[in-house]
């Protein structure tokens, strides 16, 4: 078996980010991978910017942390000069530009979200040559190949925080049953005028899609009893 | 790395001709030294109020043992230690130099160093050399804000567990970790702990212990001894070769005497050497 | 990008033959594995071909079967036709013709070969993969030859090949000796090599017939 171990470490990721009627919510699975092994089943992909941005993070986890550790800093900066808040617009262009300057080194695929008092909840993407683009939704990672049909279909104008919430982890675990890259539990992000809630959906609570297998704490629990001497 | 990341040349950070000179000499057929490499198994885990780490003793060249019992867990503060993985040098060298700039910092700032910290300054070293320095690393420690542990890979991203295993012992290791850490490790002993300190201690050395025995027996990579470091609040314990599951099975009796001469001596010829002749006439310069 | 897939593997493992004037120790350990992991801790290298001819076979173990039941086909046709076993000489000869025979498709195999010639004697024949032999009074094949063949060169010390009258190629050691040094060079390799390990079985060959004992190796 070669499972690669020497790979660099990307996630092999779902994530999504999604506005509604007031803010926004992010949401990501917690599968990190090197080649085939998972050398991280609970990671956390939705890094927080400031008080009132949050990031999606997808592909090298090393280029992706060190990206959101420099935007973090100056956004640190921004806010001390300015005297209040950032905004997701500026946060989601300092993202773009490390991502478009260095993008010959980088392998990096991000969504930002956020809210400010200017604009209210936004999402931009930043895929992997650092274009920006804001959108009403966006899904991005590996898993995302299976989402774009059914996130046409399900996302509508003006959802309340509870319907974005439940169509966010019912995305993610439809990612989750179908790519072989994501896994483990459902992160969730949702921010608003009133601040920041997460939230967080173990992998044996999440529902179960087409002909896909229940979870079971270990695997000895299918075996036989062991014959007693 | 996607063809992509080669095609420009970078217009900031190292550069890396020089590997892709070598990579290039290894497909003709030039190969470079070996190094020598830690095949490993190393592990951390958080318990109630500090962490275990754990580390085997072997350092192989390729298939032959070099060091039957070399340390892998270094130092990197006085509440706070590093098991390294990969290229023996480049494990060595990171974790002191991180390990002088956190002296530094705790004379300029006079503070106890943060786990984060060294996280941090780990990762942007590694990071600017691309994976190029391979260390894979285990990082643990106590401080001011509790017990952390993490694990650093030689591309420089990290990831916070509380529970980690690293090198080609990693998956044998984890395989233990995965099946019997609970946790009550930190939370089912909190009440506990007010009868007994010492159980979530024990409990967790012993857990260490018998992850890290699973990679000295079923990885090659790893042997050896067992070294364990647990570091709590205030106190670092640092149990060299805590076990020795390896002792030598079978000693001669007799012993051996190595004689010399054992090779045949077919013939011999002595030739002198001449006295070199002292060249004269020459003068001497002076000031 | 990924490599070619190859029809070879290397399983490990160290092989060690010593002959006497009246005897022949034949060990090897009993560590089967491929790349860092270890496939079994109980599989035996040593196969006895014929009551006076046993081979111990490193390098890759499924072409090690192949080979082995190669010979005991030709040698049951072999006793067939003639009416008795298989000399340890004759052996030998048919192991380096088998080998040679796949010249361009070797069995990734590395042999040593020991029991009695006609005259009771003990006797060694050491291989390459492609059927090189060359009859000696000692030798190992391996992962761990390297670290054991130094050591065996030390203490039993074949005579120069280039001296004339060629010398006897035994070893002067008794046979308790012989085993008792066979133990430790396999301790010892285990100490240094990682493919070397577990446990090493030891076959004995001299007049009385075969015995077999094995003692415990590091398993890390």
């Amino acid at each position: 078996m070669d499972l690669n171990l020497d790979a660099p470490h990307s996630m092999g990721t779902t994530i999504i980010g999604v506005t509604y009627d007031g803010g926004v919510v992010l949401g990501a699975d917690s599968r990190t991978s090197t080649g085939m092994y998972v050398a991280n089943r609970a990671s956390d992909k939705i890094t927080q910017l400031t008080d009132n941005v949050y990031l999606c993070r997808s592909g090298s986890a090393a280029d992706t942390q060190i990206i959101s550790d420099y935007v973090r800093y100056f956004l640190d900066q921004h806010t001390i000069q300015l005297g209040q808040p950032a905004t997701v617009k500026v946060a989601a262009n300092l993202i773009r530009l490390l991502s478009y300057q260095n993008k010959n080194m980088l392998q990096a695929g991000m969504i930002v979200g956020g809210w400010d008092k200017y604009v209210g909840g936004q999402i931009y993407s930043v895929p992997l040559g650092g274009t920006i683009l804001q959108q009403p939704f966006s899904i991005g990672g590996s898993g995302s190949s299976y989402l774009y049909g059914f996130m046409d279909q399900s996302w509508k104008e003006g959802m309340s925080k509870d319907e974005a919430e439940k169509l966010v982890v019912k995305a993610v675990s439809l990612a989750i049953a179908r790519d072989g890259a994501s896994g483990g539990v459902v992160r969730t992000v949702t921010i608003n005028s009133e601040g920041v809630e997460r939230k967080f959906y173990p992998g044996d609570s999440l529902p179960l899609w087409h002909e896909e297998l229940a979870s079971v704490n270990s695997l000895l629990d299918l075996l036989p009893e062991p014959m007693s001497t | 790395m996607s063809k992509a990341t080669v095609e420009l040349p970078p217009k900031a950070g190292f550069n890396f001709d020089l590997c892709r000179r070598n990579d290039m000499l290894t497909k003709n057929g030039v190969h470079a030294p070996s190094f020598l490499k830690t095949g490993t198994t190393i592990v951390g885990l958080v318990f109630e109020d500090g962490v275990v780490l754990g580390a085997d003793t072997r350092a192989t060249e390729g298939p032959i043992v070099a060091d039957k019992n070399c340390e892998k867990i270094h130092y990197m503060a006085p509440n706070i230690y590093c098991c390294g993985a990969g290229t023996a040098a480049d494990t060595e060298n990171v974790t002191d130099m991180i390990s002088s700039q956190l002296l530094l910092h705790r004379y300029a700032t006079g503070r106890e160093s943060r786990v984060v910290t060294a996280l941090t300054l780990l990762k942007t070293h590694l990071f600017g050399y691309q994976g190029h320095v391979s260390a894979a690393l285990v990082l643990g420690g106590v401080d001011i804000t509790g017990p952390h542990l993490h694990t650093i890979y030689p591309h420089g991203s990290t990831d916070t567990l509380p529970f980690a295993t690293m090198g080609s012992g990693s998956l044998a290791a984890m395989a233990i970790f995965e099946s019997k850490y609970r946790e009550g490790l930190t939370d089912f002993y909190i009440y506990i702990l007010y009868l007994c300190q010492s159980i979530a201690r024990d409990e967790g050395v012993k857990l260490v212990t018998e992850a890290i025995c699973s990679g000295i027996f079923n990885d090659l990579g790893s042997g050896s001894n067992v070294d364990v470091c647990v570091i709590t609040k205030g106190k670092v314990e640092y149990l060299r070769n805590h076990q020795k599951p390896n002792p030598r099975t079978y000693i001669s009796s007799k012993g051996f005497s190595f004689l010399k001469g054992q090779t045949e001596v077919l013939s011999t010829k002595v030739t002198l050497l001449e006295k070199p002749q002292q060249e004269e006439g020459v003068d001497k310069m002076e000031e | 990008m990924g490599s070619r897939w190859s029809p070879y593997d290397n399983n490990g493992g160290t092989c060690v033959a010593i002959a006497g004037s009246d005897y022949c120790v034949i060990a090897a350990d009993t560590r089967m594995s491929t790349g860092y992991s270890i496939l079994t801790r109980d599989y035996s290298k040593i196969c006895k071909l014929a009551d006076k001819a046993v081979m111990a076979s490193s390098g890759f173990q499924a072409d090690v079967r192949a080979l082995q039941k190669n010979l005991a086909a030709k040698h049951l046709t072999y006793q067939h036709q003639h009416n008795k076993q298989m000399s340890c000489p004759a052996m030998a000869h048919l192991l380096s013709n088998t080998l040679y025979y796949k010249r361009f498709f070797p069995y990734y195999s590395f042999n040593v070969l020991g029991g009695l010639d006609n005259e009771g004697k003990g006797c060694v024949y050491t291989y390459d993969a492609v059927g090189s032999y060359e009859r000696v009074g000692y030798s190992t094949q391996g992962s761990g030859s390297s670290l054991i063949m130094p050591v065996l060169d030390n203490q039993l010390k074949s005579p120069s090949p280039l001296l004339l009258p060629a010398k006897d190629a035994v070893t002067p050691l008794s046979e308790s000796d012989a085993v008792d040094l066979v133990k430790d060079v396999f301790a010892s390799a285990t100490e240094r090599d990682i493919y070397t390990g577990d446990a090493v079985e030891i076959v004995v060959i001299n007049a009385g017939g075969i015995r077999r004992e094995s003692i415990d190796l590091r398993k890390d």
